[in-house]
């Protein structure tokens, strides 16, 4: 009798780890817009930023690339800066987003080009959204698709669609966003065919003290981008250091970038 | 005319008695003009390859194309309500054979094992009857480009790609308004290759760059207009006409640039303005950073047949003194009997112009030759000379009119270098030379 109940109870215990576990409740739009927001805001600086990051390309047939960057970013007006420090031939070549236009700077040639939102950064399959503030409340309407359990994580899930007269690089994201903590866990990227073109992971989540906001600003110690595309391609993004402290105020300028490499 | 002819025989006689020296000059006559021919070949092989790779591939003879700005800093080499631009051309435009309209971009293919970026033409291949004719299928069928969602490709794209025919591949892009787009293709035909333009150039329905970059179906890339044989040599001024009428017809045009469409996307995304600008380019501007080149091989065509005639000039000039001085007494003796001035000179100037016409003639039936065996031994060059050639076998294209031009300006040249002497050995005194020891 004891060997059936074990059997029994085993078997219940497989099922259950088995089977997903599925939301007994659908949010309402408006439960997930506020998951949405708490999402970003839980990321959101309120003031200055300073992080120095690593990042590293593999590609199919080419030599791997990496690189060690400054990204400074001013919450108020979404100002925005990458400048590379590592390796020697990328020092002083930067991205600046001001007024809603991002800038490319290469000290080599002393010009400045206007790039689109959509730029891989460095030639990675990273953009500037990926280094920037969230802010998808603001750019995706959700769609609730439940709850999944995410290796430890019980995560919720939603399809995000941007919202019109938006532009975005990607129109349609899936997102599973750990519940407890509303830290992001995976991102899925589609194109507008619906063909997955880029699949996200975010780990080490990190807290660091804002004075600006009062509060915790959070962000991922690592990011990891797969190419669905061109299996093999993925970068690596690995924040290593915060500082919230405020910056200079003529920071966000051409002028102080294309000083940076003389 | 009897004095002529006789002049004319004194001077054969002479060529004939001075066997060696005569060989030797025609033989560096017949060099130069052959050198002269082949060259000239090269050049025209170059011009013509471009010419022909240029229309078929990326531009008609005259094109309007644009770029329309959504927001002041992004750009989309497309031009709107295009039937309305059609009907102003041809309406202005009596010298057009016929035109197309072709969808233009740029995008990643990805195949299974690797990928490229390429530009895309879209095109509506029942309408392409030159493209049809002058494109080479190595393998697959190009009428299936009529299908949607398919591909040709070259040569050289499927060595990177590792494709064939049937294979299925990704086209990955960002529309116009930045968003990420893809479509899948499948390969139906493989081209071969037609110099450097087909390196980067693949072909699509042009339903297929709509539906990738999320067109409306009354806009298009581009409006190519082919013309009439004999007003290709117009192109610029009907370009230029062009301009004016569609800016009397309401459109905003942008100022004539030299330069292909794809170099313009900086410039055009500096620049503040948004909504629809047309762009009037030749084939000449599309392929410019071809015809750079072709202009750089012509100029060192010029500086190297320059040198080589002043070398054989030099020799010629220098091998008339020789012989002047070795026939004053002949000279002296033939004015002593008669023979005018003008007619000593005559004398020498046809030796000369019978060197230079035989070798000239030699020289280019020896260049025509060398140049046939090089065209039928279809040899392949690397790719960095293909950026030279445009092509990626060599090429040379000879013509009679060439040869003709050829032999009769070097002919003129050799004849020419005869006159200072002639005029010397003219100016003689009779009984001075007569009495010459030389």
């Amino acid at each position: 009798m004891s060997k059936i109940r074990i059997s029994v109870a085993a078997a219940a215990l497989l099922a259950s780890l088995a089977l997903p576990h599925v939301a007994h409740a659908t949010m309402t739009k408006g439960e997930l817009v506020d998951f949405l927001k708490a999402v970003d805001l839980r990321q959101k600086s309120q003031g200055d930023w300073r992080s120095l990051i690593y990042m590293e390309q593999k590609e199919k047939g080419k030599v791997d690339v990496a690189y060690e960057a400054v990204v400074f970013r001013r919450s108020e007006d979404q100002k925005f800066i990458i400048l590379f420090s590592q390796p020697k031939a990328s020092q002083g070549q930067g991205y600046l987003r001001i007024d809603k236009n991002l800038w490319f700077y290469d000290p080599s040639v002393g010009k400045w080009e206007r790039r689109t939102e959509r730029e891989r950064i460095g030639g990675t399959n990273s953009r500037r959204s990926d280094f920037d503030e969230s802010r998808l409340a603001e750019e995706y309407d959700p769609e609730d698709n439940g709850e999944v359990k995410l290796g430890n994580y019980n995560a919720q899930v939603m399809t995000l669609h941007g919202k019109p007269d938006i532009d975005l690089a990607f129109p349609t994201i899936k997102l599973w966003v750990d519940k407890e903590t509303k830290n992001i866990l995976k991102r899925e990227e589609y194109a507008l065919s619906g063909r997955l073109l880029r699949t996200s992971f975010y780990s080490k989540w990190k807290k660091i003290y804002s004075e600006s906001k009062k509060g915790d600003t959070w962000y991922p110690g690592e990011m990891r981008f797969y190419d669905e595309v061109e299996k093999a391609n993925s970068t690596l993004i690995v924040i290593k250091s915060v500082d919230t402290k405020s910056l200079e105020a003529n920071l966000f300028t051409k002028a102080w970038l294309e000083s940076k490499s003389r | 005319m009897a004095n002529f002819f006789l002049d004319f025989r004194i001077a054969l006689r002479s060529l004939f008695q001075h066997r060696r020296r005569t060989l030797f000059l025609i033989v560096a006559i017949a060099g130069v003009t052959g050198l002269m021919v082949l060259l000239n070949a090269l050049s025209t092989g170059i011009s013509e390859t471009m010419i022909r790779t240029a229309t078929t591939l990326s531009s008609g003879h005259v094109n309007v194309g644009g770029f329309f700005k959504v927001t002041s800093s992004q750009c989309g080499p497309v031009v709107t309500d295009f039937a309305k631009v059609v009907d102003i051309v041809e309406r202005n435009v009596p010298e057009m054979q016929h035109w197309v309209h072709r969808g233009r971009g740029w995008a990643k293919v990805i195949s299974d094992t690797g990928s490229t970026q390429v530009g895309v033409t879209g095109i509506d291949i029942k309408n392409e009857p030159d493209f049809k004719r002058v494109v080479q299928v190595v393998s697959g069928n190009i009428e299936d480009l009529a299908q949607p969602n398919t591909m040709l490709v070259f040569e050289s794209q499927v060595e990177r790609l590792k494709v064939k025919v049937g294979d299925a591949v990704t086209l990955s892009a960002q529309t116009n308004r930045g968003a990420a787009n893809t479509v899948d293709c499948r390969i139906v035909a493989i081209a071969k290759d037609m110099g450097l333009l087909s390196k980067f150039g693949t072909f699509v329905p042009v339903g297929t760059t709509r539906a990738l970059y999320q067109l409306r179906p009354d806009t298009t890339g581009a409006i190519q207009i082919y013309l009439k044989p004999k007003y290709v040599p117009e192109v610029n001024a009907i370009a230029a006409r062009l301009r004016k009428v569609l800016e009397e017809a309401g459109y905003r045009v942008m100022d004539p640039d030299a330069n292909p469409f794809w170099m313009k996307f900086q410039t055009v995304n500096r620049e503040d303005w948004t909504g629809q600008k047309l762009d009037v380019t030749t084939w000449e501007d599309e392929s410019s950073f071809l015809t750079k080149t072709l202009m750089i091989v012509d100029g060192l065509r010029v500086v190297l047949l320059v040198i080589l005639l002043a070398i054989v000039i030099t020799g010629i000039m220098n091998t008339m003194w020789i012989a002047i001085r070795e026939r004053t007494r002949e000279i002296g003796t033939l004015r002593a009997i008669g023979m005018q001035r003008w007619g000593v000179l005559r004398m020498f100037l046809l030796e000369c112009f019978q060197m230079g016409l035989l070798g000239t003639a030699l020289g280019a039936v020896g260049g025509s030759v060398v140049a046939a065996l090089i065209n039928s031994a279809s040899i392949k060059v690397p790719l960095g000379v293909q950026l030279f050639l445009m092509s990626d076998r060599l090429h040379l294209a000879v013509h009679a009119t060439t040869l003709v031009k050829a032999g009769l300006t070097i002919t003129l040249i050799t004849t020419l270098a005869a006159l200072y002497p002639a005029y010397r050995a003219a100016r003689l005194p009779p009984v001075s030379a007569m009495s010459h020891f030389g």
